[in-house]
């Protein structure tokens, strides 16, 4: 057996000082040139397993007990130097934010280099060519100048190759790869897991790949083990696992993934009468929308400076009452610019923008109070969209106090009525954002835009900074809150299987331009473009239907949620 | 974003009171504040008063001695504290509130607001504070509230520098949009969004520039620049014993170790709040 | 690269320019000019009106506000800060001594806490959070809340009265032979690097400290390159960029200090001189010494700059520090 851990723990000092295991009896065993994925949500330890494998714990935690055998040769017996041999020789790593793990004052060729230097005693010169050609074995191009580039002066695919090749430096038996491409675009991601499997069949690289996404582990790994808490949940070959899984645990996760094969949302028969008008108007007309940043870039606090480029050109598209459109693209494919201009971040550029039938001309401090009130805004990142210094209960009171002029008390109240409405104790009110979970912190800004009993809201990659578990709820939530109300919703997401699940419509964006639009289930059945079907290949469904539990069909959707449609 | 969150402050209270360094600081202070206030009712001359001859040694009468013009040391020095503490208190605060809001204008603001107040900034940085006073003292003349302006214009520039960075982290967080979509003007963004998650920052800057503000108001007593005799104050005291330093080093042993003491306690004492509350002090900790 | 240097030398020059506008503005026009602030009341008591008005005529006082100063940044750009009120004596030959003392005062200080502050620095990073680290941190905040006057004076005590080794005050001449004034600066320069070594080494500390808990020295450890290397190649150089942005900002306080040491013994140097300036009234000197005090300021501000862009590739593209 190449590696094996048997009944690993590593223990940590939690805030009150006690001991607590992040790694609790995990046991695994991984041949020559097998690959094993490693799966779990965020906190469940496989992130310090990783690390563990190479005799490694970060400051504050450590192994408390069990082997961990290269080999044979149980490592954690090894005094440092020797397993400082064993890193990157017989096990490398390859990390999760290629910018932030190398050094930035160093070029990319020097940090290869140091590595074959250390371990195989290379002359500078010979270094440097080796280095030279694993760059150009991980498809980087022009490598030998490369070699001289500092980290900042990559693209994040790059420099993703860049540690890649630094792992495979040495030919190690074993790569162990954590979530490297998390912050990838899903097409690069795509390219960089062929490269992964290339390399592997090149070099006859064990692979160990951790992974909160179950897609992408389905497409590199033969076998899989589920994560929660430190422990093992399941363990097993990859498909059969997938297709059978024997865990309710493993169940929920896999049928929380979102799919682009999953139904589109059921809608109640009666739409909504549209809000300024017994059904005349779409609540959102756009016409030819435009938006350009200025050379040298804009003094606007929210979004980074940009040289002179077009973010959005002649992008058209209407919103009805109570249904959502799905704006879907990758990073620079100016999603988020068009949720700026219709919120009121930015002000508009050109074509017309119609709200409920008023033209829409001016940023958000120029428009009406009423205006204000009745286009909500929800954000990415949970925990940055919270002030951490107001309570839950002045977090909300604000938007009622400011729209509806309600009383501290009767604001209270409403706050508490909103909280329990999103499924929250009331007594949450007193808390403050940091001591609320990532689903909870979304769910309070989630609940903060419908304070304002919004005509439309604006949903900017709400979900992709949560687990998929915690996903699906405020996923459902979100669906029911506008069958209830009638709101209707521009939903943003690089995640096609997100947009599948709760859009009517959809548009596909690249680089500012529409390549794709219409009903969801028509686009994603039959892509027109050539990146829409590209977008879909990279998004993959790798993931079998689990018999019995999923897809899940219109009907049993509608007995599950019921009582969200009434 | 540093800072702790509201809530931990036991947590942050525990962690204190088991570093026995911030505690020994922050008994430090405490006793040098608790003599400064009730200093004129305890000592047993008044400090101006010539109670006795130069330089009699202590003794029943005199516990410490008398200094050059027969003035009770013990008394002098009980005060001695009282007139640096009171300036740098003033001083800091001033400096505190109006560097908290130009500070958070700069950064909010942006453009050229941001320019000009960082160009001031950096215009005072450049100028080495006890070179600051001098070039005031010839057209201002010497006086308490020349010195309470000067120890305001002296920290003023690094509470802004502190604060924008802080609040340039603050400004791209989804939170601050969301206010701007709300309508909420320029003032209430800064007071609801960005003052309360500067509040800790502020706290502890008040302390580092506290113990920065009593070396300045001391070093500059001591070169002549600062309090004017005949008040008593440990600086001033440490230049009128130096001439006598071969004879009495007392006259300057006793209210160096009082200043040493009390500054050393601040700076024990803020060190471990910093650390407590998430924050460190290290980069703050410049005499400017 | 060129283009952040060439920002940076010109924010330096607007910052003298701004300097030297403060300068001019607090010394000669509020509330009153500089024969106003150099007489005292018993010189005003005695001159007749008709005597000032010739006495400001002869000095250009009489000139607008304006022309004045254009002139006097003129002649300070050259090094030329016009003649004294009081003797008529060119400011020039009074400061350009005491400036050579203090800039020798300075450099030594350098010399010796720079490198001391780094052996001390990385020592407390290495053994993080433990005994090396805790008497560093401890004696590093009793080191710089040491007054200059009160470690003067205690160094003064213990190695000139107690155990005179070193003579307590400097009885040189302004032009004494550097070799001379080397062996006298002993007792000065330690107590400058009292707080300078305090100061430095728990910055680099506090970077060192940041970078080795970095995602890229978690990357080189687990690719299995060495510690040393790790620390002298990796962490380092990293470390220094904060370390400089912050220690730029401490070289006022350091002449700061450095006007208190000379003071304390009685070095002869342009602190001093600037001290009894002050009491004298001299506004000239006054705004010479406080101008070359800034001078030096943001010359080794811009050298920090300068370094960090050396240090730090990333800065080469961009513009600002913050």
């Amino acid at each position: 057996m190449l590696l094996e851990t048997t009944d690993l723990r590593i223990g940590y000092l939690d805030g009150a000082r006690n001991m607590k295991l992040a790694v609790d009896g995990v046991s695994l065993a991984l041949d020559s040139g097998q690959t094993l994925g490693i799966a779990g949500e965020s906190g469940c330890g496989k992130s310090t397993l990783a690390r563990a494998l190479m005799a490694y714990t970060r400051p504050g935690s450590r192994i408390v007990g069990g082997q961990v055998r290269i080999g044979g040769q149980n490592i954690l017996d090894l005094p440092e130097p020797g397993r400082r041999a064993i890193r990157g020789r017989k096990i490398a790593m390859v990390p999760q934010n290629p910018l932030s793990s190398l050094t930035f004052h160093m070029t990319i060729g020097a940090q290869i280099d140091e590595i074959l230097r250390q371990h195989e005693g290379l002359s500078k010169a010979a270094a440097r060519a080796r280095s030279i050609a694993l760059l150009e074995a991980t498809a980087m191009p022009d490598p030998a100048a490369v070699h001289g580039r500092y980290p900042h002066e990559l693209s994040g695919g790059q420099r993703q190759r860049v540690v890649i090749a630094a792992a495979l430096a040495c030919q190690p038996d074993i790569l162990v790869l954590d979530e490297p491409t998390t912050a990838l675009d899903k097409t690069t991601e795509l390219k960089v897991l062929k490269l992964v499997s290339d390399l592997r069949d090149r070099f006859g690289t064990a692979l160990i790949y951790i992974s909160h996404d179950l897609n992408v582990i389905a497409r590199v790994c033969e076998r899989i083990c589920i994560m929660r808490d430190g422990k093992m949940v399941e363990a097993g070959p990859t498909r059969a696992t997938f297709a059978a899984p024997r865990e309710a645990y493993t169940r929920m996760l896999l049928r929380a993934v979102p799919r682009t094969t999953d139904p589109s949302p059921v809608r109640p028969p009666t739409a909504h009468p549209a809000p300024g008008g017994p059904g005349a108007h779409p609540v959102l007309q756009v016409e030819n929308l435009s938006y350009h940043y200025a050379a040298g870039g804009l003094a606007l606090p929210f979004f980074p400076r940009r040289k002179g480029v077009l973010a959005v050109r002649d992008l058209s598209f209407s919103i009805r009452a109570g249904r959502t459109l799905g704006l879907v693209g990758e990073s620079g494919s100016g999603k988020s610019t068009v949720a700026a201009v219709i919120s009121g971040l930015l002000p508009p550029g050109g074509g017309t923008l119609r709200f409920c039938g008023t033209p829409l001309r001016a940023a958000a401090s120029r428009r009406s109070t009423d205006l204000r009130r009745r286009i909500q805004m929800v954000f990415q990142d949970p925990l940055s969209s919270l002030n951490p210094r107001l309570s839950v209960g002045r977090i909300l009171m604000r938007p009622l106090r400011i729209f509806f002029g309600m009383n501290p008390i009767d604001a209270r109240a409403e706050a508490g009525r909103l909280l329990e409405r999103f499924e929250m104790p009331v007594a949450m009110l007193d808390r403050f954002p940091r001591q609320l979970s990532g689903g909870q912190q979304q769910r309070v800004a989630l609940a903060r835009a419908f304070a304002a009993r919004p005509d439309l809201i604006v949903c900017d990659e709400v979900t992709s900074a949560l687990d998929v578990s915690v996903q699906d709820h405020v996923l459902d939530l979100l669906l029911s809150l506008q069958a209830e109300t009638g709101t209707a919703c521009l939903f943003i997401s690089h995640d096609l299987g997100v947009i599948k699940r709760v859009s009517d419509d959809v548009i596909v964006l690249q680089s500012g331009e529409v390549r794709d639009a219409g009903p969801t289930d028509a686009v994603f059945a039959t892509p027109r473009h050539a990146y829409t079907r590209l977008l879909l290949e990279a998004a993959g469904s790798v993931i079998e239907p689990i018999p019995g539990h999923a897809p899940v069909s219109p009907a049993s959707q509608g007995t599950n949620r019921g009582d969200l449609h009434a | 974003m540093p800072g702790a969150i509201p809530g931990t402050m036991p947590r942050a209270m525990r962690q204190i009171l088991r570093t026995p360094m911030t505690v020994i600081g922050l008994v430090l202070v405490l006793v040098h504040v608790a003599v400064a206030l009730c200093a004129p009712w305890i000592i047993p001359y008044g400090p101006s008063q010539l109670a006795g001859m130069p330089f009699e040694p202590p003794g029943d009468r005199f516990m410490l001695g008398t200094d050059v013009l027969g003035r009770d040391y013990l008394s002098r020095l009980l005060m001695g504290g009282r007139i640096t503490l009171t300036v740098a208190l003033v001083g800091v605060l001033i400096a505190i509130v109006a560097g908290a809001f130009l500070g958070l204008c700069a950064a909010w603001f942006g453009g050229l607001t941001d320019e000009v107040i960082m160009r001031l900034v950096d215009t005072k940085v450049a100028i080495p504070s006890i070179l600051l006073v001098g070039v005031l003292i010839p057209g201002f003349g010497q006086s308490v509230g020349v010195l309470i302006f000067v120890i305001a214009l002296v920290y003023v520039a690094g509470v802004i520098r502190t604060v924008r960075a802080q609040a340039l982290t603050i400004k791209p967080q989804s939170f601050v949009a969301a206010s701007v979509l709300r309508g909420e003007s320029s003032l209430s963004i800064m007071l609801r969004e960005f003052l309360p998650n500067v509040a800790d920052l502020l706290c502890v800057e008040f302390a580092i520039r506290m113990s920065s503000a009593i070396l300045l108001v001391s070093s500059l007593s001591f070169l002549g620049l600062g309090i004017s005799p005949p008040t008593p104050d440990w600086g001033l005291m440490v230049s009128e014993g130096v001439g006598y330093i071969h004879t009495d080093p007392w006259l300057v042993i006793y209210p160096s170790i009082a200043l040493c003491t009390l500054v050393v306690g601040l700076n024990l004492a803020t060190e471990g709040v910093a650390n407590a509350l998430g924050l460190d002090a290290a980069r703050g900790m410049v005499k400017g | 690269m060129l283009s952040a240097i060439l920002r940076r030398i010109g924010l330096s020059f607007l910052i003298l320019v701004l300097v030297s506008l403060f300068v001019f503005v607090a010394t000669e026009i509020l509330p009153g000019d500089a024969l106003d602030v150099s007489l005292t009341d018993d010189d005003l008591a005695v001159l007749t009106p008709a005597q000032l008005a010739e006495m400001r005529a002869a000095l250009g006082l009489d000139r607008p506000a304006a022309v004045r100063y254009v002139d006097w940044l003129s002649g300070a750009l050259v090094g030329d800060f016009g003649t004294t009120i009081l003797t008529g004596a060119p400011v020039g030959d009074i400061i350009w001594g005491p400036l050579r003392n203090s800039i020798l005062l300075a450099v030594l200080t350098t010399l010796v806490a720079v490198p001391v502050a780094m052996v001390i620095g990385i020592i407390a990073a290495w053994w993080r959070d433990r005994a090396p680290d805790a008497i560093v941190s401890t004696g590093a905040v009793v080191g710089y809340s040491l007054p200059e006057f009160v470690s003067g004076n205690a160094l003064i005590l213990l190695f000139a009265i107690w155990l005179p080794i070193f003579p307590a005050t400097i009885t040189l001449y302004t032009q004494g032979p550097m070799l001379d004034m080397l062996v006298v600066a002993v007792l000065p320069v330690a107590t400058i690097i009292i707080g300078s070594i305090a100061y430095l080494s728990r910055l680099l500390r506090l970077g060192l400290v940041e970078s080795l808990a970095s995602d890229y020295v978690e990357r080189a450890r687990l690719a299995g390159v060495s510690e040393r290397r790790i620390v002298f190649v990796h962490a380092v150089p990293a470390s220094l960029v904060p370390t400089l942005n912050a220690a730029a900002l401490y070289v006022a306080g350091l002449l700061s200090g450095i006007v208190v040491v000379e003071t304390v013994f009685a070095w002869p140097g342009l602190g001093l001189e600037l001290i009894n300036a002050i009491r004298k009234r001299e506004v000239a000197v006054v705004q010479a010494a406080v101008f070359l005090g800034a001078v030096g300021v943001v010359i080794m501000n811009l050298m920090a700059d300068l370094s960090i862009i050396a240090l730090d590739p990333r800065v080469r593209r961009n513009t600002g520090r913050s």
